[in-house]
């Protein structure tokens, strides 16, 4: 039966719809290619090259680059800077947000969507402007953090606060989305579940655990997944804040590579060290994917 | 009774607290760009300026071309958002209603590219933006971004809520496919439409690395690069940067603001739910 119907659908095929459906997969085709795989195959290429586009220099050299970078221990310290700092800031992002949106989802609060909105306004304001911000909020003589806390900390410069300065910057720029997210998920839940729980006398925090947080999994889960991938590729906090100091401190890969590839112009050596990070992004959204227990989106 | 009231007292507490910490820098920036040079090396700071003077925003106006980097980012991120939300739609309409070969097979791909980071791509997409002789040329900034596979993904989700029966009905009084999507379809996506304007006009308008690295000179330089620059060269003149930033705030602001309502309906009604 089904068979027979899709054959009726394709006899009925419009030449429309075959014009329309043939440029766009044709064009989608010759943009991913062009932009991503042959990039990318040129990135794996590269990296087993001297390429240096200023000075014209393409020499195969083997595995050179890519033996520099695994024997490179600021990059491996920058990899475990990145995947710590990436890790905190996903944790934080989706804690602060389910707190936050089930506070907001609540009914006991008054101006919800006034909240919300105001929540969601770091995330709308460019990073490199409010970094700029930041980095005035965190100076030590006239700063805006220390004379609140009452601290004399030099944030950017003293090698144990840098880092959680940048983290701090990120989670206040991006903790709305979540809430703004979540609060969605929970909107679009089914009401007579609550319902139901309240009237079998469930207090809130089993409500929470029970009901709303395993119905919001994979809500929860796209969230991990989108944040992971683009934490692990920070840069401009650092480029803004610290430029990777003090000494090497806040290198995350990400800036390593930029610096490597954009201001030494060492393009293979920076290519090999893009590839890793890209196999490792790769294998920890493979691994969440498994994890969600949904081979697809 | 009492237990409501005192658990309310305590989440709008916790709401309040969160509600500072995010007006605060704001708040702070705001108050920066009103104050006087004096005021600003003094070696005590106060939050509110003692002395409020327009002078940062005239000079920060003046000093560094602001108007003509802000139009420069207000184009470029006008134009790609309205190009990318219509490539998204039409493609996300494609991969979501026709049945054809290989349309699994191109949807993974699109999908599998969101998780290419774009250190791998950046170093030879610069090559061939070398290679092309499109340094310092505006569409070395759209067209690597013609499509975006996020887009594409979201748009795809909003069109399975499309009934498809409506479609047949139009077919049946005799619609071609171009009429279907673009009368049809696309009024229904606007949701996603909305979502997307938000999301892709702050992207283009935030976008640093890429236009850092395409744009040259002076007169088409965006102004998330310009900010960074005017830190540099004037020793980071924060009063001055700040009067620029609380500009160059307001076009998202507003962007969000016109976009927000349909923005949340489409993220309560189906976007990210997987």
């Amino acid at each position: 039966m089904m068979q027979a119907n899709r054959r009726k659908k394709n006899a009925l095929r419009s030449r429309s719809e075959i014009i329309l459906r043939s440029t766009v997969a044709a064009a989608l085709v010759i943009f991913f290619f062009a932009f991503y795989f042959i990039p990318i195959l040129i990135a794996f290429y590269g990296s087993f090259h001297l390429w240096n586009p200023l000075k014209g220099q393409f020499k195969y050299t083997g595995l050179k680059n890519w033996q520099t970078v695994l024997n490179n221990k600021l990059f491996w310290f920058s990899l475990k800077n990145t995947g710590l700092f990436s890790v905190a800031a996903v944790l934080a992002r989706i804690v602060i947000g389910l707190l936050l949106a089930s506070a907001l989802f609540s009914r006991l609060v008054k101006a919800p969507s006034f909240l919300r909105t105001l929540y969601y306004l770091p995330t709308i304001t460019p990073m490199v402007a409010v970094a700029f911000v930041w980095k005035n909020m965190y100076d030590p003589q006239f700063g805006l953090l220390n004379q609140l806390l009452g601290t004399k900390i030099n944030w950017l410069f003293d090698g144990r606060y840098a880092m959680p300065a940048i983290l701090l910057l990120t989670v206040w720029k991006d903790f709305g989305y979540a809430v703004v997210i979540l609060l969605g998920g929970m909107y679009s839940l089914p009401m007579d579940c609550f319902e139901a729980a309240e009237i079998d006398g469930a207090n809130a925090m089993q409500r929470f655990f029970g009901i709303t947080l395993p119905l919001l999994r994979p809500t929860v889960i796209f969230i991990v997944i989108t944040s992971f991938i683009s934490y692990f590729q920070t840069y401009i906090p650092v480029m803004v804040l610290t430029q990777g100091g003090p000494g090497t401190k806040t290198h995350l890969a990400s800036y390593l590579i930029f610096d490597q590839a954009f201001s030494k112009y060492n393009f293979g050596y920076a290519s090999a060290m893009s590839f890793i990070l890209f196999i490792i992004i790769a294998v920890l959204t493979g691994l969440s994917f498994k994890a969600s227990g949904k081979n697809q989106l | 009774m009492k237990p409501a009231k005192m658990k309310s007292i305590g989440l709008n507490a916790v709401l309040l607290i969160f509600s500072g910490i995010t007006i605060l820098p704001f708040l702070w920036m705001l108050a920066f760009s009103f104050k006087t040079n004096a005021e600003i090396s003094a070696l005590s700071q106060r939050f509110l300026p003692r002395h409020p003077t327009w002078d940062n925003y005239a000079n920060a106006l003046t000093r560094m071309a602001f108007l003509r980097y802000f139009f420069n980012s207000l184009s470029y991120a006008l134009v790609l958002s309205v190009i990318t939300i219509y490539t998204s739609a039409i493609s996300g309409f494609v991969l979501c209603k026709y049945r054809f070969r290989g349309r699994k097979l191109l949807f993974g791909m699109i999908l599998s590219t969101m998780m290419v980071p774009g250190v791998v791509t950046i170093i030879p997409r610069y090559s061939m933006m070398r290679a092309l002789g499109w340094l310092n040329q505006f569409q070395a900034l759209i067209v690597p971004s013609l499509f975006t596979s996020f887009g594409i993904f979201m748009m795809r989700q909003s069109c399975t809520a499309v009934p498809d029966e409506i479609l047949e009905a139009a077919r049946i009084d005799g619609a071609n496919e171009f009429y279907i999507f673009h009368r049809i379809v696309l009024p229904m996506l606007r949701n996603a439409v909305a979502s997307m304007a938000i999301f892709q006009f702050l992207w283009a308008w935030e976008d640093y690395l890429w236009p850092y690295l395409m744009i040259r000179s002076e007169s088409k330089q965006l102004l998330s690069i310009a900010l960074n620059m005017f830190s540099g060269r004037f020793s980071t003149d924060y009063a001055g940067l700040f009067a620029a930033t609380s500009i160059a705030i307001i076009p998202v602001v507003i962007c969000y603001l016109v976009f927000q309502k349909q923005f949340i309906q489409g993220i309560a009604s189906s976007a990210v739910k997987g």
